[in-house]
C-alpha cells in the first residue's frame, strides 16, 4: 500500500521519532510504514489519518489504484 | 503518552542504550529462576538417586512453576508492544518452538539409528532437559529476531 506519510510528516517538521511518540508505536513501526515495508492496521491508520486531519484514503492508497 | 514495549530492551547484542537490565529482569526473572532450578535438577538428581521418590518427582518438576509465571509475563510484555513488533516477536516465538520441535523430533530417530553412540555422544545430548530446552530457545529466539527484524528496517 502506497502513503504519504513522509510527506506529511516533513511538511510539519516532525522527526520519525515525534510521529512515533504520538501515534504511540516505535519509531521502527513508522520507518516501515514510510518504506511501505509494513501496512498498519485499521485502527492505526485511523489513529494517524486522526491526526493529520485528513480521510484516510488521502494518506493510503492501494497498490491497484 | 503511553510507550509501547520495544524487544531491544531485552537484546544484549542490541547494545547497551536500547537494553534495560530492570526490564530484563521484569519480564524474564521467573525464566532466569527456572532455568537455575533445572540446572541444580541436572546436577544433584544423578547424584542423589537415593532419595525418596517424590522429592526428586518435586525437584525434577520445580522448574515448571516459574517457567509458567514466566510465560504469563513475558506474554502481557508482547502485549504492550506496538503492532509491528507484536507481530514480528509473534512470528519469533512460533520460529523458535517449531524449530525447537523439528530439531527435537529428529534427535528421537536419530538416536534409535545410534547416531550418537557411533559419534561417542550421549544419547540425545541430553538436549530435552530444561535447561539445555531453555538455551536452545533463546538461541533460536535471538536468531529469528535478527532475521525478521531486517525485513521491517
Amino acid at each position: 500500500m502506497k502513503n504519504r506519510l513522509r510527506e506529511l510528516r516533513a511538511a510539519r517538521e516532525w522527526s520519525q521519532s515525534d510521529l512515533a511518540a504520538k501515534l504511540e508505536v516505535s519509531r521502527q513501526t513508522v520507518n516501515a510504514i514510510e518504506t511501505e515495508k509494513y501496512d498498519p492496521s485499521l485502527p492505526l491508520a485511523f489513529k494517524v489519518a486522526r491526526l493529520f486531519k485528513l480521510p484516510i484514503e488521502d494518506i493510503f492508497e492501494p497498490d491497484h489504484q | 503518552m503511553k510507550r509501547p514495549n520495544l524487544p531491544e530492551e531485552l537484546d544484549l547484542l542490541a547494545g547497551k542504550k536500547e537494553y534495560s537490565f530492570r526490564t530484563d529482569l521484569k519480564v524474564n526473572g521467573w525464566g532466569y529462576v527456572a532455568m537455575v532450578l533445572s540446572f541444580a535438577g541436572d546436577v544433584l538428581l544423578p547424584r542423589h538417586k537415593d532419595w525418596h521418590v517424590i522429592l526428586r518427582a518435586i525437584i525434577a518438576l520445580a522448574p515448571i512453576v516459574p517457567a509458567l509465571l514466566w510465560g504469563r509475563i513475558f506474554a502481557r510484555w508482547i502485549r504492550g508492544m506496538d503492532e509491528l513488533h507484536r507481530r514480528i516477536t509473534l512470528e519469533v516465538c512460533l520460529l523458535a518452538t517449531t524449530a525447537i520441535l523439528f530439531l527435537f523430533t529428529a534427535l528421537h530417530p536419530l538416536d534409535k539409528a545410534g547416531v550418537f553412540q557411533a559419534l561417542g555422544l550421549r544419547a540425545g545430548l541430553d538436549l530435552h532437559t530444561w535447561w539445555g530446552t531453555s538455551w536452545l530457545l533463546v538461541c533460536f529466539y535471538i536468531l529469528g529476531s535478527k532475521i525478521l527484524n531486517r525485513r521491517y528496517r
